[in-house]
């Protein structure tokens, strides 16, 4: 077998992460390698000049290594059929695919390229020694992908350890109300599962809790959890709302998003699970003064589980396998001026809006604009006031939100386009004399019923656009929208009371600790790297490490859900057969050759 | 009629500047972001699809690149980087050289070499034209007087055929571009009260340049209107009192206060936009095509020149004030008579034209829309 080795580049970014001059080297002492060439950035192929090549040298074989070799195929096929070889004998030597250009390894890429040299799929190739597993799971994650996948593997009798940051589980999910594209209520579909999550023997939940370190290898891992002093006994407190009642801290709302307060005792929303008041230390009085002022909770509490002084406390967990479950956060809207986010009152978020429509919600579900209070103790400031707050005559939606836009985030966040017909649906349905305007750029409705959706939205008078728009300002105290309506061809400027911003998504803050404890890659992006995106979209490099939900890449409800539920599966196995993967960053590149090799033989 | 599509056309645009057009996925950021995008003209949105078509023919009758001021707020803000900004300015060289005729401006646009070559030629030819002129009939040791080596009066003579020849190629440039634009358009009927009508835009535009100043930035508007009225001064002290300027030491001193002020104001903002365009501080400057620094070199080396034949004819060197009056008319004619009809300059009429051209061709259009009842246009969503 005589073989071709080209080395070139597709991608004009980061260029030679690899090493690709180290790897020609490496190339070149391959058995059966004849020609090894360095074509550079985005070569031109002449594929009768690379015929003439092959035909001079008499390959047998191509290899493409590159980023992303795919990009170069087609001219090496060719090439090869006007050769008069085999087609077929075109291989790829994909870095991107299999870890090697996200800063890993030269070796990494030399092992692929060794692979492909001797035609064998590096996924083959490559697998890790397996190693005995422990029983025991923690999950990072208490949003929707979580919670699937704690009851997966809890309902198979296993352990499982759900470590969640804030109060309660639940996640974004538990902040919507409705779900695309079937517009079922969320609340219906998650509270019964957090309910089950709650009570399960076999789940031990630990909110407001962090992971705090972990030590251990595949099969063994040791992780250190800080539970948060919450201050309220969670198996004593009945929900009451005394300790609330008389708390006279009051601050903006995480789980409402900013649009209402809470005290610094609370509850994230009443049906938090587990069903248990928080203090709040950073509001709180008596915490910050050190115990000199307040502490009325603590005296008013008829149950007496209010512990003011509790301290934070670690619990080490030994486990098997570590699922991450840490999903999204929004892009901050503040950062796209142009949006005058933060700067006139009516421009909301995604997220805030979901919660100004929830039922549950604190206008309990009316849709409304902000009013301006005027009060002597906090001055100016513009809220939801049931009372006084008119429902907007119009509405405008805005669509890629920090997303699809190289001066913010390149991807496509995926699940905008979805969730914004759906709060257009929402508008027309609670407001129908409100006029609905939706700017776009592409309508991505690429699910199950997702097109159906979008059509219905039209068909039920929400205008939709198409053309991004650019501007969202204050003319005479009305506010404006200007953008071009491209398939009208013309511009548009459109008075609108209320502006929704459908801001992509990004990776939640903290995920990059996490990567760095566990020594595992994350994509340009912050995403979690998977192992493979085809092959194991659950597995990661390190072994025992899987990734569920948005945290891996923006993903909409069914098919974190469905993420989810394959991790379970994953992890099932590996505690059924009591061995698991060990990380295949562990393997050395004599490994990879010598099984390779041998696979040749067969 | 038949729409031809030319499938080479970005590539065409990129000799001309153009840069990543087809990274365009037209999401019509850019036109909300314009401040000049107000219908019927978006822009530049509306030239980017043109271009990704191929629509030559409806591109050189197009008006908008000549509404754009390159205020560069599109290019900053476009999700892609697709640079319309530099577009617009690309589409207005190769519209400069379409209006042109004798496809002279093509050939300089699409290779640096030619223009220089072409600039040194005329460069040449001038010089050795007025040292044999001078040597003929005067004393390269005298710089006015009877002796003089290049009278006044006959440069002014020489000045004023140069200017007509200037005109005429610029007329037929512009008479192209009506062509082009509004002429051979047959859904558009302009009747002649409208070009009557807004006449007064013309001079208005060419004096004021007011549509720059609708930038959200006013430095570049500022500095280009610093540039232009300089250069207005200085031609207009040329051409009508060339007399006073070479009355030997008994100068008005207007002339001479308008003069100096002219003089400021050209090193000042010549000097200003080498150094953007070297440290490329304005969003106009980060791109610079060979055109634009030949005609900026051309500037100082004729702003300099000029200034250092009048301080050293002042300081009665009149042998190096005549070297360097012939460096300088070295390098007048071929700036005028090159850059002018053929180059970047020729936009001081384009620019002014294309405000005029776009507010009678829009009237006519609404009156179209007021004959033809009946038919309402789409009501604004």
């Amino acid at each position: 077998m005589r073989i071709g080795v080209y080395l070139c580049q597709a991608g004009t970014g980061d260029v030679d992460t690899v090493g690709l001059h180290s790897i020609a080297g490496y190339a070149a002492n391959l058995p059966g390698v004849e020609v090894v060439r360095e074509l550079g950035v985005l070569p031109k192929i002449v594929p009768d000049e690379l015929a003439a090549e092959i035909r001079a040298e008499r390959l047998d074989r191509l290899v493409i290594a590159a980023d992303t070799p795919g990009f170069f195929k087609p001219a090496f096929t060719r090439a090869m059929a006007l050769a008069g070889g085999d087609p077929k004998e075109v291989w790829l030597a994909s870095f991107n695919a299999f870890g090697a250009s996200n800063g890993i390894s030269t070796a990494r890429a030399k092992s692929v390229l060794a692979c492909a040299t001797l035609g064998v799929p590096f996924a083959l190739a490559a697998v890790p020694d397996s190693t005995a597993v422990h029983p025991g799971t923690v999950i990072v994650g208490g949003g929707i992908s979580g919670i699937q996948a704690a009851l997966e593997i809890a309902d198979a009798g296993k352990q499982v350890f759900l470590v969640e940051r804030t109060g309660t589980i639940g996640g974004h999910m538990a902040m919507f109300d409705k779900t695309f594209p079937t517009l079922d209520c969320a609340a219906c579909i998650l509270t019964p599962k957090m309910v089950s999550v709650g009570q399960h023997e076999m789940i031990d939940l630990m909110t407001y809790s962090e992971v705090a370190e972990i030590s251990g290898s595949p099969g063994d891992y040791f992780v250190k959890v800080r539970k948060k002093a919450r201050r309220v006994d969670v198996d004593a407190c009945v929900a009451c709302n005394i300790c609330a009642d008389v708390c006279p801290q009051r601050v903006s709302s995480e789980f409402d998003n900013g649009i209402a307060e809470r005290k610094a005792a609370y509850i994230p929303f009443p049906q938090a699970v587990p069903n248990a008041y928080l203090i709040d230390a950073e509001s709180c009085t008596y915490v910050q003064s050190d115990g000199a002022k307040c502490g009325v909770c603590a005296k008013k509490c008829p149950k007496e589980c209010i512990d003011l002084d509790q301290a934070d406390e670690i619990v080490e967990l030994e486990v098997g396998n570590i699922i991450l479950a840490t999903g999204y956060d929004v892009y901050d809207a503040t950062k796209i001026e142009r949006y005058s986010y933060g700067v006139l009152p009516n421009v909301l978020t995604a997220l805030e809006f979901e919660r100004l429509t929830n039922a549950s919600g604190p206008t309990g579900g009316k849709i409304i604009t902000r009013t301006k209070r005027v009060s002597k103790k906090r001055g100016e400031e513009w809220v939801f006031d049931v009372e006084a707050g008119e429902p907007p005559k119009s509405v405008a939606i805005i669509h890629c939100v920090g997303s699809r836009d190289t001066n913010h985030n390149a991807y496509c966040s995926r699940v905008c386009c979805m969730y914004s017909l759906k709060f257009a649906h929402l508008v027309t349905e609670k407001l129908p004399d409100a006029r609905c305007y939706e700017f776009y750029i592409d309508m991505r409705a690429f699910g199950k019923g997702y097109e159906e959706f979008a059509n219905r939205i039209k068909a039920e008078g929400t205008f939709v656009i198409r053309g991004r728009t650019a501007k969202v300002f204050a003319q005479d105290e009305q506010m404006m929208i200007r953008g071009e309506d491209i398939i009208s061809d013309r511009m548009v400027d459109i008075p609108v009371d209320m502006v929704l911003l459908s801001v992509g998504l990004i990776p939640a803050h903290g995920s990059a600790d996490l990567a760095t404890m566990l020594g595992l890659a994350t994509d340009d992006d912050g995403w979690f790297s998977e192992l493979d995106y085809n092959a194991s979209p659950t597995e990661t490099e390190r072994g025992g490490v899987f990734v569920a939900g948005a945290c891996q890449a923006p993903k909409d409800i069914p098919d974190t859900v469905a993420q989810a539920s394959a991790v379970a599966a994953g992890v099932l196995k590996s505690i059924a057969t009591g061995r698991g993967l060990n990380s295949r960053a562990d393997l050395a590149l004599s490994d990879i050759e010598r099984r390779a090799t041998s696979l040749v033989r067969i | 009629m038949a729409i031809r599509a030319n499938p080479k056309l970005i590539e065409e645009l990129e000799i001309y500047g153009a840069q990543d057009v087809s990274k365009c996925y037209h999401c019509g950021n850019c036109s909300a972001t314009c401040p000049f995008s107000k219908d019927p003209y978006i822009l530049p949105r509306r030239s980017m699809r043109s271009l990704q078509m191929g629509l030559e023919r409806k591109l050189e009758s197009d008006l908008e690149p000549w509404l754009c001021y390159y205020c560069g707020e599109c290019s900053e803000e476009c999700p892609r980087g697709a640079e319309p900004g530099e577009t617009m300015m690309s589409l207005r060289r190769w519209l400069t050289s379409r209006y042109d005729f004798t496809g002279i401006s093509r050939l300089f646009y699409r290779s640096w070499r030619i223009e220089l070559a072409a600039i040194l030629f005329v460069a040449m030819l001038t010089g050795l034209g007025f040292f044999l002129f001078g040597m003929s009939q005067g004393n390269i040791h005298h710089y006015d007087g009877a002796k003089a080596f290049l009278p006044g009066e006959k440069i002014h003579f020489f000045d004023w055929g140069l200017a007509v020849v200037l005109l005429v190629l610029l007329a037929t440039n512009c008479a192209r571009m009506w062509w082009f634009t509004i002429g051979r358009d047959k859904n558009t009927r302009v009747p002649i009260t409208a070009y009557i009508k807004s006449a007064y835009l013309l001079p208005l535009h060419f004096i004021t340049q007011m549509r720059y100043a609708k930038c959200e930035r006013k430095r570049p508007w500022v500095v280009h209107l610093i540039l232009m009225l300089s250069y207005v001064t200085m031609l207009v002290l040329i051409m009508f009192f060339v007399k006073r300027m070479a009355a030997g030491p008994a100068i008005d001193w207007r002339v001479h206060a308008f003069g100096l002020a002219a003089t400021v104001g050209l090193l000042g903002t010549t000097i200003f936009a080498v150094r953007g365009r070297i440290k490329k501080t304005e969003n106009h400057y980060k791109h610079s095509h060979e055109t634009d620094w030949m005609f900026l070199i051309l500037l100082i080396v004729v702003a300099g020149t000029g200034i250092l034949q009048f301080i050293l004819h002042r300081s009665g060197l009149d042998l190096a004030a005549n070297i360097t009056y012939v460096v300088h008319l070295m390098s007048v004619v071929p700036m005028l008579g090159l850059e002018v009809p053929f180059s970047k300059w020729s936009h001081l009429a384009y620019r002014p034209l294309a405000m005029y051209f776009a507010e009678i061709k829009a009237e006519a259009a609404r009156a179209e829309a007021r004959a033809s009842q009946g038919v309402r246009a789409p009501q604004a969503a």
